[in-house]
């Protein structure tokens, strides 16, 4: 006599959405381990010091009350979203490491549902980051009467520049056979995206250098936190600043959830 | 390849047909063809390398296939996602998240596979009293390998698949984990009914629980039917050793010398009376070296028969020994 029980919940019985259960799943697996907290904490002490350093004895400052809110809020968004870009780069390559790839692929959840949940959990470190950041912006930018528009710069322009950091951490996880090369990848991709803040004064004001600064999500974010903490522009005038944020954040995010059809597990035979 | 079985396939969980696996220009499965049935242990065997694993693989749709057709629980490969509910998987190198707990670790597993997080639970609970880790609230990375193994079969049975794929599973294990995984595999053949693909080294173990056996030789299988039937397609002979009275001595060995079944003949010098005796065949031979002693008018003592191991076959077959348990 054999018996087999029958499959899934019957219709009155909720059922989660897969990639929520996912993404509840990876959440609590990065903040109960000691990787989230990890980061986090890299996160807090730098930018506490360097708020200190920014806002303390003016012996040692040359920045005004305006310049330090705007390095302060510059330095959460790239510190922010490089620990997001981090944790999502560990999200598919790290689990092929450590051989709980295969379970999970042979469930019958869509691939794009995996990495959907994956994508929300590794989001959850910035937006942690953005939590801790914003005591630290407030205080600093409570003087020269700029609190609200440095929790906006921060809430907006990180948030996106965040987003599309995480899609492009994803998709480079899903595509690499190995944590280290995936982690690599994604450092080098953002040195490269970092790499137009580095171009001298007349160039970055010249056409080309405008138009790079544009079009690049992470120095055109910087800038519109330069543009509206510093320089004291009108939000209204930013937008030029927004769109390849707002691009690269949707069209990053296609691309993980797209390239998930390609998520092979790799290894031997 | 020696095919020795002749089946209704009316009950089929799980059949490939030519099933083709290429990782590039290196083919790892060569047009292999296998079947198993409901409640019935199949096992998949062959030396390191010889694509055990990129079958399971394939069929459990984590490679693609580049030839054949298969299907598991009436869906076919292309259906991935019926195939994936029809299924539970063990992989050889299986990881865990460290930081859940079994049950939290077996209720995810049961939520992707569409339970309720309520039936997702009882279902666990269920499932961890029945493999020994019911009152376990520690971390998974608190766990020994065997509970790790345990709670890895328990994982794979959450959706109480029609078909359960077992790569390597007592690897590592000592003899009483090894025990308890395979009972738990011959529980789930038995009483649900599950058809269970068993991927191992250890031959004991097939010769022990498995119904029906499949050998994989550079991509092919070489061999497949029960165990005599593979024992017997590879050829080997079996042992035996017949124990006369001494005054008798003589009068067998002319007896046994004449005979086509006795392959070779040697007196054992330390044991006056014992003959040791290698068969030539393996076919009903038993009962004609016994005939032949009889009405030679030589009683035996006793007679030990042992049939050839499917270790011996193995390594006819491949030409590589295994590891006999």
């Amino acid at each position: 006599m054999t018996t087999r029980m029958t499959m899934p919940a019957s219709r009155s019985e909720t059922v989660t959405p897969t990639w929520w259960v996912i993404a509840r799943q990876e959440i609590a697996e990065l903040w109960l381990s000691s990787k989230g907290l990890g980061v986090l904490f890299g996160f807090t002490m730098l930018l506490a010091v360097l708020s200190y350093l920014a806002s303390a004895d003016a012996g040692i400052n040359l920045l005004d009350a305006r310049e330090s809110v705007g390095v302060v809020v510059q330095t959460a968004i790239g510190l922010g979203t490089l620990a997001a870009l981090v944790v999502s780069a560990d999200a598919i390559s790290g689990e092929r490491e450590r051989g709980t790839l295969e379970a999970l692929l042979v469930t019958p959840v869509r691939r794009g549902s995996i990495v959907l949940g994956k994508l929300l959990a590794a989001t959850t470190m910035w937006v942690a980051s953005l939590v801790v950041a914003l005591p630290f912006v407030i205080v600093m930018a409570h003087g020269p009467g700029v609190a609200a528009d440095a929790v906006a710069v921060l809430g907006v322009a990180g948030s996106l520049v965040a987003a599309a950091l995480t899609a492009l951490g994803l998709a480079v996880s899903a595509l690499a056979m190995s944590n280290r090369v995936s982690l690599a990848v994604s450092l080098t991709l953002l040195l490269f995206l970092a790499a137009p803040g580095q171009l001298p004064a007349i160039q970055a004001n010249g056409p080309l250098g405008i138009v790079l600064v544009r079009a690049n999500p992470v120095s055109a974010g910087l800038q519109l936190a330069n543009n509206v903490l510093v320089k004291q522009q009108a939000w209204a005038d930013q937008w030029p600043f927004l769109i390849s944020p707002v691009g690269a954040a949707v069209v990053l995010s296609a691309l993980a959830v797209a390239l998930s059809s390609r998520l092979e597990l790799g290894g031997s035979r | 390849m020696s095919s020795v079985s002749a089946e209704n396939s009316g009950d089929r969980m799980l059949e490939a047909r030519e099933l083709t696996v290429n990782y590039g220009t290196l083919t790892a499965v060569d047009r292999v063809s296998i079947h198993a049935r409901a409640g019935e242990i199949f096992g998949l065997l062959g030396p390191n390398g010889a694509g055990k694993t990129s079958v399971i693989r394939a069929l459990t749709t984590i490679v693609p296939v580049a030839g054949g057709t298969a299907t598991i629980d009436g869906h076919a490969l292309t259906d991935a996602v019926g195939v994936r509910s029809s299924i539970g998987v063990l992989p050889e190198s299986n990881g865990y998240p460290p930081a859940q707990t079994a049950s939290s670790y077996l209720r995810f597993h049961g939520q992707l596979f569409g339970l309720s997080k309520a039936m997702a639970e009882e279902r666990a609970g269920r499932l961890l009293h029945q493999f020994g880790l019911g009152d376990n609230r520690d971390r998974i990375a608190t766990f020994s390998r065997g509970m790790r193994q345990r709670l890895g079969l328990a994982r794979a049975l959450i959706n109480d698949p029609a078909v359960l794929f077992l790569d390597e599973p007592t690897l590592g294990l000592d003899p009483a984990g090894k025990e308890e995984i395979l009972q738990h595999l011959t529980q789930a053949a038995l009483e649900r009914g599950t058809c269970v693909v068993l991927c191992t080294h250890l031959l004991d173990e097939v010769e022990r629980v498995c119904d029906r056996v499949a050998i994989m030789h550079r991509a092919r299988i070489v061999a497949e039917g029960t165990v005599d039937e593979v024992v017997a397609a590879a050829g080997i002979p079996g042992y035996g050793t017949i124990r006369v009275a001494p005054a008798d001595w003589i009068a067998a060995d002319i007896a046994l010398r004449a005979s086509p079944a006795a392959g070779s003949l040697r007196f054992d010098n330390t044991r006056p009376g014992d003959l040791d005796l290698r068969l030539a065949t393996t076919d009903g031979v038993r009962m004609d070296i016994l005939r032949l002693l009889l009405d030679a008018g030589i009683e035996p003592r006793s007679f030990d028969f042992q049939g050839a191991r499917l270790s011996e076959a193995f390594l006819a077959l491949t030409g590589v020994p295994q590891e006999a348990g």
